[in-house]
């Protein structure tokens, strides 16, 4: 596998009982790159991420990472691995601090069944403190995560993703719930943060990800229907005459 | 925690009580220091003590990490019995009895917890239920228990060297000697939670599916939790036998088990201090109610029920509530 | 292992099924009751035990058999609806533990109230009349009573299975079940769906009890057994799933009533050997769901 690629799904198909969710879906992701994966309803990206971030295995179809075959993996290796995942419904800490969210993902290199050293001695304050100025909450961190705004929250939800410090980063529709402006800060920190490492996005909002994509893969109906830059896509008939069919 | 409440004047109740929470296992010892001049007598100071341990260990798996289990009484069963069964069948040391006795307890609590960690979390509480019952049944059958009429003769009258008289017969000796291991027991469970683990079993409590995306391995961490539980519950146990001389089969019931439950809700669940309030409250309203009426499990139930709907943190924990504590 | 013929090893099939056929009431109530409410009913094995005591009380004062078979299961039934709606229902919000907690504490308060009301020492409860004696079932003779608590299991369990694929109120239980959110987006009374469904579970439990009665007399303590074999029934057939509680509470009572016969002190302990084989090999039971509960 060719450096460039840092992931690779060859025919991966997900069926629930008689349902055919994902079928022989093969893509390959470029290395430091935002691609973005967009459909209609139904299309199957949320089933693609999930088995993309370990939630459920393929049914058939390998999983590729840098060069390693990830299909079974576990969830918490996942993280071992360098993937991390921001899910669609906020997952935080809710009692926690937005720095004790941070903190917790930051143990994870540590011993982790160390019952007898002091967390606190531990020096995880200074770069969860980091991790929360990247996402623009540094100035909220001794609040509670369930007394943050929406938006707020959201940017904590990535934080914690990024504690682990991973080479892909996966997010499941970052912007679901948001105001327009919420939403344009979202798409800047998505943008920073692809700079630095590899993103793959699900989304809904097409226009939104055009702007900011390398580039976009299509699904319908579980299956690939297209894969190209922003400009290829939108010349693509067939995808025009999907998303036309549906609005 | 939140320690700006330390800043204020020391003579508001808030900052007391904040000054409390974060020396917690000092403030601990020193109150069970004194405690049992404050009980009607050194016995009754004994028994609590002996509860809050046991729901010390409870809490730390219900309070801390959020894993309800009811099948907590075969650990302090299978405690009671190990120390009871080395001490008075085998005639063996208490310093190499206890210590077995939360051997064992733990090693019951790894079986067990491997097959209820197995299962999602509200299969949790019926499978520990059943497990602890199945232990209930095995330790009835077992010759050395003693059967229904449980164990008896377990008589431990002297401590240490023979020159320091160090008789076990006085109910005050009696209780400094159990004060030792409870205060062993809070310090080691205070420093757990401090812990990075501790981190981790909190965070669990938050949210599972998190902790596991952080790449923590959920299962793992949940077993050990248990198994640490379980050890300090045996403590409890060992403790128990010695304390009343005997081990009866109902403590490896499904009542006792629900009693640590009660106990540890009506205390505060997930606080420190939670544990010992509730096993202060839970025996002294027994006793008192007990005067009064024979139907004091009556009340207890119904007050049970009314702290379930409608102060569901416990004495312990709306008091901190109230002062701002976390 | 002499003196084992086959007629003996039908008999005690028979007399597991008896067995079974209790187990199998209760765990269909829980399961009910889970599989609409995800609520673990701790308080289950007191109305079982309230089922009991309430036909042996109108027994006493009436004693026709059949009168208190219908009179029990509603009786049960209207109590547990009570306790759902004043006790549980606040709680559902809170957590999975909440309610689970407060069914515990009601059963210890039920248990009092009746140690209160008819004493702590229990009664014995005999057969009625028309159904003492025994009947050939081909592999010998078989006690009476005990076919007849075989049938009315059956037809309580054909009963429920046409209400639940037949009717629309059955439709809006098993739709519920998939998926509770969906069933409160339709706009239907969620609460009296509820209610109902708590009613019951409870009253199946209820006239299981009373089914009991004549097997094993009453005593404020015969619930907290009976739970805890529920609950054994319930994680191996799996949560949530009646075919599961049915073929689980068969199972369980026919290998405790054979392991009488052959391991006459692990008879107790087979169903727990049987749950831990389960929480090895399959975790969600064996009907069960995998992945429900995350």
């Amino acid at each position: 596998m060719s450096n460039d690629i840092i992931l690779r799904t060859e025919a991966l198909t997900r069926r629930f009982g008689p349902f055919l969710a994902l079928n022989d879906v093969s893509i390959d992701f470029e290395r430091g790159k935002l691609t973005s994966i967009i459909g209609p309803n139904g299309a199957g990206k949320s089933t693609f991420f999930n088995v993309l971030s370990g939630s459920f295995p393929p049914s058939s179809g390998k999983v590729i990472f840098r060069g390693k075959d990830i299909s079974g993996a576990r969830s918490h290796e996942f993280a071992h691995l360098g993937i991390a995942k921001s899910f669609q419904i906020t997952n935080v800490f809710p009692q926690f601090s937005a720095l004790e969210n941070v903190r917790v993902p930051l143990q994870a290199p540590l011993a982790r069944f160390d019952i007898w050293s002091r967390r606190s001695a531990l020096d995880l304050d200074a770069k969860a403190q980091a991790l929360l100025a990247l996402v623009g909450l540094a100035a909220h961190s001794a609040r509670r995560a369930c007394e943050l705004a929406h938006g707020q929250q959201r940017a904590l939800e990535i934080a914690i993703a990024l504690a682990t410090d991973p080479q892909l980063l996966l997010m499941d529709e970052p912007t679901a719930g948001m105001s327009p402006e919420e939403t344009r800060s979202m798409m800047d920190l998505i943008v920073r943060l692809a700079s630095e490492r590899t993103v793959i996005l699900v989304e809904h909002k097409m226009k939104m990800v055009m702007g900011i994509s390398d580039h976009i893969v299509v699904l319908h109906h579980g299956e690939l229907l297209a894969v190209g830059t922003p400009d290829q896509i939108r010349a693509n008939d067939l995808v025009k005459r999907v998303y036309l069919g549906h609005h | 925690m939140n320690t700006s409440v330390l800043a204020m004047p020391a003579r508001h109740p808030a900052a007391i009580i904040a000054l409390l929470a974060h020396h917690r296992v000092l403030a601990t010892i020193g109150v069970l220091l004194v405690f049992p001049w404050l009980m009607p007598n050194p016995s009754v100071a004994s028994t609590i003590l002996i509860y809050a341990v046991f729901a010390l260990g409870f809490n730390f798996l219900f309070g801390y990490m959020g894993m309800l289990s009811f099948g907590h009484a075969a650990f302090l069963g299978v405690g009671g019995y190990t120390a009871g069964i080395l001490i008075a069948h085998f005639q063996l040391r208490w310093w190499l009895a206890i210590p077995a006795a939360v051997v064992l307890a733990a090693l019951v609590a790894l079986a067990i917890g491997v097959l209820a960690i197995r299962t999602r979390g509200i299969y949790f509480a019926m499978v520990t239920l059943a497990l602890s019952q199945c232990v209930y049944f095995a330790v009835y059958q077992l010759p050395l228990s003693g059967g229904e009429n449980g164990l008896r003769g377990v008589n431990l009258d002297q401590v240490g060297p023979a020159a320091l008289h160090i008789s076990l017969l006085d109910p005050h000796t009696k209780y400094y000697f159990f004060l030792c291991f409870a205060a062993l027991a809070f310090g080691l469970v205070s420093r757990f939670l401090a812990s990075p683990f501790g981190g981790v079993v909190e965070a669990v409590r938050e949210n599972e599916s998190r902790v596991r995306a952080c790449g923590f391995d959920v299962e793992r961490t949940k077993l050990l939790a248990f198994v640490l539980s379980g050890a300090i519950c045996g403590l409890a146990g060992a403790l128990s036998a010695i304390h009343l001389s005997s081990v009866a089969i109902e403590s490896l019931n499904y009542e006792t088990s629900g009693l640590v439950v009660m106990i540890c809700l009506l205390g505060g669940m997930g606080t420190f201090f939670g544990p010992f309030v509730g096993a202060l409250l839970f025996l002294l309203v027994q006793d008192l109610f007990s005067l009064w009426t024979e139907h004091w499990q009556l009340y207890v139930g119904v007050v049970f029920m009314g702290f379930v709907l409608f102060f569901p943190k416990g004495v312990w924990g709306t008091l901190l509530e109230k002062c701002n504590v976390q | 292992m002499d003196g084992i013929t086959f007629e003996l090893l039908g008999l005690q099939l028979f007399t597991g099924l008896a067995l079974g056929a209790i187990y199998v009431l209760l765990a269909v109530g829980l399961s009910l009751i889970f599989g609409m409410l995800t609520v673990v009913n701790f308080a289950h094995g007191a109305f079982f035990m309230v089922g009991a005591y309430a036909g042996f009380s109108v027994y006493r004062v009436l004693p026709n058999f059949w009168v208190c078979l219908v009179f029990v299961p509603l009786a049960t039934g209207t109590l547990g609806m009570l306790a759902e709606r004043v006790l549980v229902r606040p709680l559902y919000g809170r957590g999975l533990d909440y309610p689970l907690l407060l069914t515990f504490g009601l059963a210890y308060v039920m248990v009092e109230l009746v140690r209160i009301g008819f004493g702590k020492q229990g009664f014995p409860f005999d057969t009625p009349a028309l159904l003492q004696g025994s009947a050939d079932i081909g592999v010998g003779q078989f006690p009476l009573y005990r076919l007849f608590v075989i049938g009315v299991t059956a037809l309580v369990l054909g009963g429920l299975w046409f209400f639940i694929e037949k009717t629309s109120f059955g439709l809006i239980v098993r739709a519920g079940a998939r998926d509770p959110h969906i069933v409160r987006i339709l706009g239907i009374d969620v609460g009296r769906v509820w209610l109902l469904v708590f009613g019951l579970g409870t009253g199946i439990a209820g006239l299981g009890g009373f089914l009991a009665a004549p097997m094993q007399g009453i005593s404020p303590e015969m619930g907290a057994p009976v739970l805890i074999v529920a609950f054994v029934v319930t994680v191996v057939g799996g949560m949530g799933s009646l075919v599961g509680a049915v073929a689980a509470g068969l199972l369980v009572g026919v290998v405790e009533s054979l392991a009488v016969l052959f391991f006459p002190e692990a008879a107790k302990v087979s169903m727990f050997v049987i749950m831990a084989l389960v929480l090895l090999v399959r975790p969600q039971g064996l009907f069960g769901r995998a992945g429900l509960m995350n």
